[in-house]
């Protein structure tokens, strides 16, 4: 009995806590006209994908689709690829400076955008790149690559050091060691790491906001809001569509991919 | 920490290659570094001596003029005090929502998998797509909420959620917090896993209740992982952009305006880039207290 009451309370602060997402899928799937009903309806009367149809074909939302997965894939691939190999380095190797380095790391992840953004922001005018996919991507190395590289450190650090040792005796080169013995240990790390960064770039809007605006090189984060603030009256149907449309990598991430994630959670990698 | 390529051994030209090597690897994100953070952190504190006219981007050297006007004027401090506010409530409801969050979630619940996965979602979830959500259920006129709340008898009226004082500022509080206690959730969830179960038995063979198992075995335990939560979530919560600019945009008038909202609006609404780097320099200059004490609090675990 006790089991079932805690069961029952457990489930509808988990429901209360989604209710907001719920609510975002069923108004997306509403009719306009059923959305201003007074009281509200709680299950649509009629489903309609309507709105999911408008969005594609009518509104630039396929742009800002293909910006978001161009600048997230190139964020992605460029972060996690140098962060390797500087994770490697500052786990395994000795010179002078190091311990510096990492610290200098951890410093820069917490170091707020706001700061960086104006100087960034006349780098790329004065770069000529203002306005484009490019300077989004050299921006946004400039959060992400901290984060890859701190995660990937504390990654690393738990493989042990005997693997490497006993390919060195065998005679590879410490190169040879990395690619053959490390890199395929520190895989699963990998992969959480890049799906972190992934979701980040993805989710990212300050320096979208700032960088961009034209719509060719806008991603999903400020092209959906120019969206809501250009529309004379707000269509929170449309609106609602594309709040679940750009959640869908996400959600793809969340489910298939769940036991890297929480990998990632063990490493203490998460970041607001 | 031991690598063979160190040790005392410096002469060794094997080592002194193995150096080099790990030099190479470390430099192109050195060289990243040096161009996205460091060049414009050097940068940012350069143009807050500046007068910018941000459309053209010319501009004269005016001294500590900019901090001068800052701090005589009432703009900075208002805005110190709301990001003082907004860090202090999101973060305390965070923290509270979080912990029990987590210890609900670490009891044997049915579809614990899926609960967890229910819980986490706001976190990973775009700050665009949360605001969006949360502006339509805030609707004063068809949003869910105002229905709901009179439905039930807790509001006589609808209420403008967004629009009016002190509603703004709760608002993007109780948003921040549904938003970002799955963080708090995640990390006590883990440190929870960790507690020895002997713990709770002795405790109850000492005739400890339920609250008393949570007081004195349960916080103790996670009296580390919280402060390294609480700091990290309050520099982030301090530096947060994108909600409550989305939000409120700082209103009414200027009653959510939080720093880097400031900065963002004396750069591009007011065109005075060089005055929006000295408030940006100054908000770190306040961030760096926590900032230091969370990597000591760092340093102090590696070295463990």
């Amino acid at each position: 009995m006790k089991r079932i009451a805690f069961n029952l309370m457990a489930w509808t602060i988990v429901l209360v806590t989604a209710f907001p997402l719920i609510w975002m899928v069923i108004t997306s799937v509403k009719p306009q006209f059923e959305l201003f009903r007074i009281p509200p309806t709680f299950w649509p009367e009629e489903i309609t994908f309507e709105h999911y149809r408008r969005l594609l074909w009518e509104t630039p939302f396929l742009t800002f689709m293909r910006n978001s997965l161009i600048l997230s894939f190139s964020t992605t691939v460029l972060v996690v690829g140098v962060a390797t190999l500087g994770a490697h380095s500052l786990v395994r190797f000795r010179y002078p400076g190091r311990e510096r380095l990492a610290q200098l790391v951890l410093f820069t992840y917490l170091l707020p955008s706001v700061v960086l953004i104006l100087p960034l922001y006349l780098m790329m005018v004065w770069l000529g790149v203002a306005n484009s996919l490019l300077s989004l991507v050299i921006a946004y190395t400039s959060f992400a690559l901290p984060y890859a590289l701190w995660l990937l450190r504390s990654f690393m650090q738990g493989i042990p050091d005997d693997l490497e040792s006993a390919a060195l005796v065998d005679g590879a080169t410490r190169m040879e060691a990395f690619f053959d013995v490390i890199l395929p240990q520190a895989l699963p790390g990998i992969i959480s790491t890049s799906l972190f960064t992934f979701i980040l770039s993805w989710n990212e809007y300050l320096y979208a906001l700032v960088l961009v605006n034209t719509d060719s090189a806008r991603p999903l984060t400020t092209g959906v809001m120019s969206m809501l603030v250009s529309s004379f009256n707000i269509e929170w149907s449309l609106l609602m569509a594309a709040s679940v449309m750009m959640s869908v990598p996400l959600i793809i991430i969340f489910a298939v991919l769940q036991k890297y994630l929480t990998r990632g959670f063990g490493a203490g990698g998460v970041k607001g | 920490m031991t690598s063979k390529a160190g040790g005392p051994a410096r002469g060794n030209p094997l080592d002194r290659r193995d150096a080099m090597l790990g030099v190479m690897l470390i430099a192109p994100c050195v060289l990243i570094f040096c161009a996205v953070i460091v060049y414009p952190l050097v940068s940012a504190v350069y143009l807050s001596l500046f007068n910018i006219f941000t459309p053209t981007l010319q501009g004269n050297f005016v001294g500590f003029k900019n901090y001068a006007e800052l701090f005589a004027g009432e703009e900075f401090w208002r805005s110190l005090f709301n990001t003082l506010v907004w860090t202090v409530c999101t973060l305390f409801l965070q923290v509270v929502l979080g912990v029990a969050a987590a210890l609900m979630l670490h009891q044997a619940i049915v579809f614990r998998a899926l609960a967890r996965s229910l819980i986490l979602f706001p976190y990973f979830v775009s700050t665009v797509v949360a605001v969006l959500v949360w502006r339509w259920l805030f609707n004063d006129l068809y949003g869910i909420l105002n229905h709901l709340m009179i439905w039930s008898g807790l509001l006589q009226m609808p209420l403008d959620w967004l629009g009016s004082m002190p509603n703004a500022m709760v608002s993007i509080v109780l948003v921040g917090a549904w938003k970002y206690f799955p963080f708090v959730v995640i990390a006590i969830l883990a440190r929870l896993q960790t507690i020895p179960d002997q713990l709770y038995e002795a405790a109850t063979i000492d005739g400890a209740g339920a609250w008393a198992r949570f007081t004195d075995v349960t916080l103790p335990q996670l009296k580390d992982v919280l402060m390294v939560v609480v700091l990290l979530r309050a520099i982030w919560d301090f530096k947060e952009f994108d909600l409550i600019y989305l939000m409120t945009g700082g209103g009414p008038l200027i009653a959510t305006q939080t720093l880097p909202l400031m900065v963002y609006k004396e750069a591009f609404g007011l065109d005075a880039m060089g005055r929006a780097t000295a408030v940006a320099v100054a908000m770190m200059s306040v961030m760096l207290v926590f900032m230091v004490l969370y990597l000591r609090r760092m340093g102090k675990e590696e070295a463990r």
